[in-house]
Order: C-alpha cells, then sequence, then structure tokens
C-alpha cells in the first residue's frame, strides 16, 4: 500500500532524508525508531505533506498513487492520515464542527454521500465508546487549552472517525504519562484491522510495549540502516543506538 | 459659510426639520446650536487628528440630501426576510430615519418602560425629553454629531424607570430604502436605564436592496446606579451605502455596559463609540468585529476617558481585511490624574488575508494616575501556516480551511452576542460573506 524508494529531502540546504527505503503491506504495524535528529519527523512530514521540505529524489507510492504530487487534503482523502507531535491549536473553531467539516470532506471526495447532523452525531458517539472517551473534548475548540494527553486523544479519536488506510503516528508517545500512553496505545489497538496500516515514528522503546509492531526499522541519518520483528525494539532499549556502530550514532 | 462646506455638506443642512414636529424653544435652540457649530467647525481636512486615516471626500461628492417625507410604502411582507428567526423580541421598525409604529411590534411593554419613537414624544411630551436631548453628548458636538443635531427630528427613545428589566431585548431594525435622490437619514436615539434597570438593545442597520444612501446615526445612552445594558449593533448597510454612526455613553455608580459593534456593510463606515464614567466601579466593555473587502472602508473610533476611580473598561476589537479592504481602528484610553484603581486594556487584532487589504491601527493609553492596570496591544497577521496545514491534513480544502479559521477568529466576538437566535444569524452571514470572499 504503502512504497518508498530512495526518498531525499532537504529542510533549507540541509539534506535531511537520504534514500529511504520502506515497504508498508495492508494491515501491517512499522515502528520507526531512531535518534534525534535521524530524520524520523521529517520523514513523517514529507508523507503527508507539509510545506518547508524539498523532496530531490526518490518516490513514494499510496495506493498506487504518486504521493508526492499530491495536496495535504488529496493525500486524506487517499486514506493517509498523520497524528501530530504537535497537535496544532485552533481558538474559535469547534472540534465538532471540525470533525464533520473533515469527515465530510473526505467522503465527498471519495462520492460517499456526506453525513447529516444526526448521523455524524450518532457516528461520533460510537466512535467514543470504542476509545473509552467521554465527549468534553468536542464541545471546545480544537486542542485548545487541551493538556498535552488531550491533545494526543484527540488525535487518535479524529483518526477513529476518519479511518484512514494509513496512520502515521509522530512521536505520539513523547510527553506523555503511563496513563495517558495507555489510553492512546488502547485506542490505537482498538483501531488495528487487516485493512488498516499505521507507521509509529518513536524514539523511545516504550510505546511497543502497548503497540506491538510487526516490524521495526532503525532510522539513522536519513536512512534505513536496520530493519527486523518487534524483539530489534528490544535490542534497542537494552543496547541503545550505540551498538548499530557509526552510522547510528 | 467656507467654500469647503458650502461644496460638500450644505445639502445635509438645507432642509428644515419636518412641520409636524412641534418646535419647541429648546430644541430649536439645540438645532441652531449645532448648525452654528457645523458652520464655524467647517470640513476637517486630513490634517484632523480624528480623520488622519479616513477621506470625507467620498461621502461629500455623494451630494445627500435629508430625508424629506415618510415612506409608507413599506409592507410587512417587505420585512419578512430581514427578521431573524426565533429572535422574540420587542421590535422597532425605522424606515430611511422614520420610525413606523405600523411596523413596530411593541405589545406587552411591561410597568416602567417607555418605548417610543423621538418625533411623536417631541410633540405629545417634549418636556419628558428636555435635558436628556443633547444631554450626554454635549454642546461640543463633533461635525457629524453636530449634523445630526441640525436636522434632528425622528429616532427611537428607549426609557427605563428604576429597577424596570426587560426579559425580551429591544430589536431596533433601521432599515433603508433607496430613493430617487441619494438620501442621508439622520436618527437619534436616546437611551435611559433608570437605576437597576436591565435591558438587551439590538440595532440592526439593513436595505432593501443596493442602493446608495447615507446614515448619520446617533445614540445617546445614560446608565443609572447598577443598570446593566447589553447593547449590540449589526452594522449591514447596503454595500453602496455610507454609514456614519456615533454612541455616547454616560455610566453611573456600578453600571454596566456590555456593547457589541459588528460592522460587515456600506461601502464607508464611521463608527464613534465615546464613553464618559459618571460614577464609580462602572463597566465598560465594548467588543468589535469588522470584515471589509474590495471598496469598503470601516473605521473604528474609540474615545474612553476614565475620569473617575475605580471604573473598568475592556476594548477588544478584531478586524478581517481580504480584496483591497481598509480599515481603520484608532482607540484612545485616557485616564485622568485621580482615576486610582483604573482597570482598562484595549486590544485590537486584525487578520490580513490579501496582498491589496490595508488597516491602520493605533491604539492608545494616555495615563495621567499612577495607580492604575493597564494594557494595549495590537496585531496584524496573516493565517498561521501551521492552523492551515492541520486542518489540510485532515481532509479539508486550503479555501475550506482558511474560511475555518477566519470564522474561528471572529468566533471570540460572535459568541458573545446573545441570543443565541442572534449569533446563529450574525455567524452565518459573516461565513456567507467570507465564502464570497478571495481569501488570498
Amino acid at each position: 500500500m504503502l512504497s518508498v524508494k530512495g526518498l531525499r529531502a532537504k529542510v533549507g540546504e540541509k539534506e535531511i532524508l537520504k534514500g529511504l527505503d520502506l515497504e508498508v503491506g495492508r494491515g501491517e504495524v512499522h515502528a520507526i525508531m531512531g535518534p534525534n535528529g535521524s530524520g524520523k519527523s521529517t520523514f513523517a512530514h514529507v508523507l503527508s505533506g507539509r510545506e518547508g521540505y524539498t523532496v530531490t529524489g526518490g518516490s513514494v507510492t499510496f495506493e498506487g498513487r504518486d504521493l508526492l504530487a499530491l495536496t495535504p487534503e488529496e493525500r486524506a482523502h487517499l486514506g493517509l492520515f498523520l497524528a501530530f507531535q504537535y497537535p496544532v491549536e485552533l481558538p474559535g473553531v469547534n472540534n465538532t464542527y471540525f470533525l464533520k467539516a473533515a469527515l465530510n470532506a473526505i467522503r465527498s471526495a471519495r462520492g460517499q454521500p456526506e453525513l447529516d447532523a444526526v448521523a455524524f452525531l450518532r457516528l461520533m458517539k460510537e466512535r467514543l465508546k470504542v476509545l473509552h472517551l467521554d465527549d468534553s473534548l468536542l464541545k471546545r475548540p480544537v486542542n485548545f487549552g487541551f493538556s498535552g494527553g488531550e491533545k494526543k486523544r484527540n488525535e487518535i479519536f479524529q483518526m477513529a472517525l476518519l479511518e484512514p488506510k494509513l496512520a502515521i503516528l509522530d512521536e505520539t508517545d513523547s510527553g506523555l504519562d503511563i496513563d495517558a500512553l495507555r489510553i492512546v496505545a488502547d485506542g490505537v489497538n482498538a483501531l488495528r484491522s487487516p485493512e488498516r496500516s499505521v507507521i509509529l515514528v518513536t524514539h523511545y522503546q516504550r510505546l511497543l510495549d502497548y503497540i506491538e509492531p510487526d516490524f521495526v526499522h532503525v532510522l539513522a541519518h536519513g536512512r534505513i540502516i536496520r530493519s527486523g520483528g518487534k524483539e530489534l525494539a528490544l535490542e534497542l532499549e537494552e543496547k541503545g543506538y550505540g551498538w548499530l556502530g557509526e552510522e547510528a550514532a | 459659510m467656507t467654500a469647503a462646506l458650502d461644496k460638500g455638506l450644505l445639502p445635509w443642512l438645507a432642509a428644515a426639520p419636518t412641520a409636524d414636529t412641534v418646535p419647541s424653544g429648546w430644541l430649536e435652540a439645540q438645532r441652531a446650536q449645532a448648525r452654528a457649530r457645523v458652520e464655524t467647525q467647517g470640513i476637517p481636512g486630513n490634517k484632523a487628528e480624528n480623520w488622519r486615516y479616513t477621506s470625507l471626500t467620498r461621502l461629500l461628492a455623494q451630494g445627500f440630501v435629508p430625508t424629506a417625507e415618510s415612506l409608507t410604502a413599506v409592507q410587512r411582507e417587505d420585512l419578512e426576510d430581514l427578521l431573524i428567526p426565533g429572535l422574540e423580541s420587542y421590535r422597532v421598525l425605522m424606515v430611511n430615519g422614520r420610525f413606523m409604529p405600523g411596523l413596530s411590534d411593541l405589545h406587552d411593554l411591561p410597568v416602567g418602560v417607555r418605548i417610543a419613537g423621538l418625533a411623536a414624544l417631541l410633540k405629545s411630551d417634549p418636556d419628558a425629553l428636555q435635558g436628556r436631548l443633547n444631554g450626554v453628548v454635549g454642546d461640543a458636538q463633533p461635525l457629524f454629531a453636530a449634523l445630526n443635531t441640525a436636522g434632528l427630528d425622528d429616532g427611537l427613545v428607549v426609557l427605563l424607570e428604576r429597577g424596570a428589566r426587560l426579559e425580551r431585548p429591544i430589536e431596533l431594525i433601521h432599515l433603508s430604502v433607496g430613493m430617487d435622490e441619494p438620501r442621508v437619514a439622520q436618527p437619534r436615539h436616546l437611551i435611559a436605564l433608570g437605576d437597576g434597570a436591565q435591558a438587551n438593545l439590538i440595532e440592526r442597520y439593513l436595505s432593501l436592496g443596493d442602493s446608495l444612501y447615507c446614515t448619520n446615526a446617533v445614540v445617546e445612552i445614560t446608565l443609572g446606579r447598577d443598570a446593566l445594558l447589553t447593547h449590540q449593533r449589526i452594522q449591514a448597510e447596503s454595500a453602496r451605502a455610507f454609514h456614519l454612526s456615533g454612541l455616547y455613553l454616560r455610566l453611573g455608580t456600578a453600571s454596566r455596559y456590555q456593547g457589541l459593534n459588528v460592522g460587515l456593510g456600506a461601502s464607508w463606515a464611521r463608527t464613534d463609540l465615546c464613553v464618559r464614567f459618571a460614577g464609580e466601579h462602572a463597566e465598560c466593555d465594548l467588543q468589535g468585529l469588522y470584515l471589509a473587502g474590495d471598496g469598503q472602508l470601516m473605521d473604528f473610533h474609540l474615545d474612553v476617558e476614565h475620569q473617575l476611580p475605580q471604573c473598568t473598561s475592556r476594548e477588544n476589537f478584531k478586524g478581517i481585511l481580504y480584496g483591497k479592504g481598509r480599515a481603520v481602528f484608532d482607540g484612545l484610553v485616557r485616564v485622568v490624574r485621580d482615576a486610582q484603581k483604573t482597570d482598562a486594556a484595549m486590544t485590537n487584532r486584525n487578520l490580513l488575508l490579501c496582498e491589496g487589504a490595508e488597516v491602520d491601527t493605533k491604539p492608545q493609553l494616555q495615563i495621567n494616575a499612577d495607580d492604575v492596570k493597564c494594557s494595549h496591544g495590537t496585531t496584524v497577521g496573516q493565517i498561521d501556516p501551521e492552523q492551515l496545514f492541520y486542518l489540510r491534513s485532515r481532509g479539508i480544502s486550503a479555501a475550506r480551511a482558511r474560511r475555518l479559521l477566519c470564522l474561528g477568529f471572529a468566533g471570540e466576538i460572535l459568541d458573545a452576542l446573545v441570543p443565541e437566535a442572534l449569533r446563529e444569524q450574525v455567524t452565518e452571514q459573516v461565513g456567507r460573506l467570507l465564502e464570497q470572499a478571495p481569501l488570498d
């Protein structure tokens, strides 16, 4: 479903991604780990279409389409979802209104009828239940004045509602205490399905205690230097990144 | 009379007040005095502090003449589209500056509340108005207030006796209908709340059709001790109209004024808000929202004087400018020497969505007391790219995302509108304007 080949990208004049290869199949959960500055977040941002990055080489194919040629909204319509490391506050924009606008934009881009207010509320309630969330966040402006944990939960809730084919979680575990982490992880696990793929971008092994990946990749200096199963994450936890040699340090 | 006045404003002064107003001596004297004031002041040039950013040239070139006769052709059916669904109000309808009792709805007013047309009251009970009319504006009237006084003949009068409370809002619909000649309507509204009285006044400036006219409204408000007035003003004049409005407010001890000005319509609009405290512990809250697109000017001038201790004022105005829209925010808060414990905060924030849009913003504090809490701030910015990207990453198109963010920006002000029916209607109207606006 996602095929990344030799991806190179720059921020300003600085090359961050230097030939990244990754294949993600349907229903798979991939963890991308790496030290600070290895290019993890850049990779997530380039996939989502954020401005400020120049792709200088390689290709990204998603669901048979050239992902890099699409606008951020077109990528979302195709089924891509980025859970932000730092969800953006939108003062004055009501969360429920925002969610409905997003869902209906995606539905109409896919040729599905838009949901009316009643059908939307019903769907929202159902998804809240699956995630064991209460509805207090929905009446407030998007992420505005939310705690760190609330922001991350709101990201996962959006994911539950928009039902992406590929969700990229960018350091979703950062800044969360263990209880908040468990809530977020439970949410992601509840959304796991043979139809949905997940890329977990994380610095720490901790998240992987709660969300078990099928594959683990180590990213260093803009390239994936090692791939393996979940045991690779345990090794990293034990030995740090140093044992992977000069390349990772 | 100066030549400049001769060219521009003479027609405004030409028509005598209508015959059906009984010329009380004191009123005639006030009119004559105002007329003399217009003549001696002349037309302010661009050097005049109050008109530095806004030129009168376009307004004066129109040759507006006062509305002479009342327009009776407007029927109830014409109003249906103008009413706000679900808004239960005491409704006062004015057409081209004239109170229309037949189109108004003032049934079941509680005891202690008087709502009437100014012209009718000047005829039936002029004594009730002596001392009140021009009581807040005073003698040293600025040009357009003086013009309003010189041509004064009709408007809305709301008098609440001590302790009177209105559960429903009073809704003034000021409707303008284009005439063959470009007309100026100069309504004068008088609002007086006795001690402890409470009311919600909604002023809506609307038009039938897309016509050229001018409104020059003056509102005088006095609040007694502990009185509470919520005052919401929606300027949605026709796209070709000129709109001037001056609000003169005097707050009694521990009274509260919650004012909200929304400027959406007109080609050229100037609003002056002038606040004076007549007792301690009073609170004045002025909020505003303005949108301006191609060919539009929105000018807000605030003059808030804390001349007594222990009063609070808040001034919070937000603007959204697009196309070649222009806005002016000139806010002045003055704290005199002995007005200790004054608490004043003024902000003006603007979103500039297009290259050609422009805003002149000048919030000023003049503080002559040493134990006060005062602040001011202003921002002029664009849509935050991070916010835009966040929305787009959720599938929302760039254009829609910009509109959502603009509405969110406006939401802080719009959310303060009461009751809900009014909030919904104005929010929808702002949404429609943004829908049509070029936002990048």
